[in-house]
């Protein structure tokens, strides 16, 4: 079953590499992403795959808003002129052209494969990480007890770079605010049945956002996933309401005040030693508490990232 | 040398994405490969030390023998959250530099940023 998935994900990805219209290229990409998340899933780490599925309908919808402004949606502009020069030169002329790349690309990939490591893997640290996850950091999930407990450092700076998105996104834009003007209609069309349905799906996107994360610590899920869907709720609120009345000033100062919170907690429970200081009769109750307000303050920062970069991308740089 | 099967198809795909990076002449096509890239090395990852019929991490008093490696799967998904934030900053730049050159084309905008 894997195997087959992985012929299909690299059959993909050739055809990116043939195709030149840049609509179908991002097509393609969709179906890729949906291949990996498979892929991942078979793989035995359904929350990875949980977090691509909803990751790759974002890349999706900012790849569709950049072509659909700045390039021809038939054939990507920069491939057509190329095309209309070069379709009258020779063979040996298109060998020379790609025969470089192509041997370095070879060469790269050999040396890569001689100074592979072999598979025998080391497996003391995911032993002692599955045996005492439960009495060390609690829950039920070990994928939330490495990046909550062991290694939350890492959650913290992976965190710190979301706030470095928003500022580089700002920053980078040709349109010099960060704020979008309120309360001004969109001119995009929209289709009366698509609004219906979204209409229908939008609430139950929302609680399964806030499901993932209530449940993060005990089943697959957690603040990353449910973040996303979350924000994924407020891209429906903009379909179908039509406006932007959304101050994107006030989320970005709400996901900084979230994220020193996040870091305080974390800080305060792991790094200072309350954990070791809990009696042990309430262990149990401090360990879920934890879980559930880290998972909390995560979702809540990774979803005030993307509804940032998603109005940002669906006002400002369409104009 | 020892090979995994799954290893080799993530190697292939990311040297794929590599040479259509550097054969790529428009902006967006590279902004996808740095995508595909990066799926390939978080299926590298997931995929070392990883052999059929390993179950997923979760649940109380799981055996090791039986359940797929929890580590690199909580790195991964950072790294997929933060592989978003790539492709939304470079998708920023790429809109700025059409604004300024109105065109996607790599050989054009070299050209005019040489004069």
């Amino acid at each position: 079953m894997i195997y087959a998935m992985l012929v299909f994900w690299i059959l993909t990805a050739l055809l990116i590499v043939k195709e030149r219209r840049a609509i179908r290229i991002i097509l393609y990409f969709g179906a890729f992403s949906f291949i990996t998340a498979i892929c991942f899933f078979l793989l035995g780490s359904p929350d990875v795959a949980m977090a691509e599925a909803a990751i790759s309908t974002f890349a999706t919808i900012f790849f569709v808003i950049c072509v659909e402004k700045y390039t021809n949606l038939q054939i990507d502009e920069a491939e057509k002129a190329s095309d209309r020069q070069e379709d009258k030169k020779p063979l040996t002329y298109h060998l020379k052209k790609f025969l470089p790349p192509l041997g370095f690309t070879v060469f790269l990939c050999a040396l890569f494969i001689h100074f592979l490591p072999d598979n025998t893997v080391n497996t003391f640290l995911k032993d002692q990480y599955v045996e005492r996850f439960a009495f060390d950091v609690g829950g039920e999930n070990a994928v939330t007890a490495i990046y909550l407990g062991y290694r939350v450092y890492d959650t913290l700076f992976e965190a710190l770079i979301l706030v470095i998105t928003v500022v580089a996104v700002s920053h980078m834009s040709w349109f010099d605010k960060t704020s979008v003007a309120d309360g001004r209609r969109s001119d995009i069309q929209r289709s009366g049945m698509a609004v219906f349905t979204i209409r229908i799906i939008a609430p139950i996107l929302l609680l399964f956002g806030v499901y993932l994360i209530m449940n993060g610590h005990i089943s697959p899920g957690g603040g990353f996933q449910g973040g996303v869907a979350i924000a994924s709720f407020f891209i429906c609120r903009y379909m179908i309401y039509n406006i932007y009345d959304i101050s994107i000033d006030k989320i970005i100062r709400a996901e900084k005040a979230v994220f020193v919170v996040a870091a305080l907690i974390a800080v305060a429970a792991i790094f200072l030693g309350v954990w070791a200081r809990v009696p042990a009769a309430y262990l149990d109750l401090y360990q879920g508490t934890y879980l559930l307000i880290m998972n909390a303050l995560i979702g809540v920062k990774v979803a005030c990232t993307f509804i940032v970069l998603f109005y940002r991308f669906v006002a400002i740089e369409r104009l | 040398m020892n090979f995994d099967i799954i290893e080799l198809f993530c190697i292939a795909m990311f040297f794929i994405a590599f040479f259509g990076l550097i054969t790529s002449k428009s902006m967006i096509k590279s902004v996808v490969f740095m995508s595909l890239m990066e799926m390939a090395v978080i299926m590298f990852f997931l995929s070392i030390g990883f052999r059929s019929g390993l179950f997923a991490p979760i649940g109380v008093n799981m055996n090791p023998d039986y359940v797929a490696d929890p580590l690199p799967q909580a790195l991964m998904i950072t790294a997929i959250i933060i592989g978003l934030s790539v492709t939304a900053v470079t998708l920023t730049m790429l809109m700025t530099l059409f604004r300024k050159h109105n065109t996607t084309d790599w050989e054009i905008v070299k050209k005019k940023s040489a004069e």
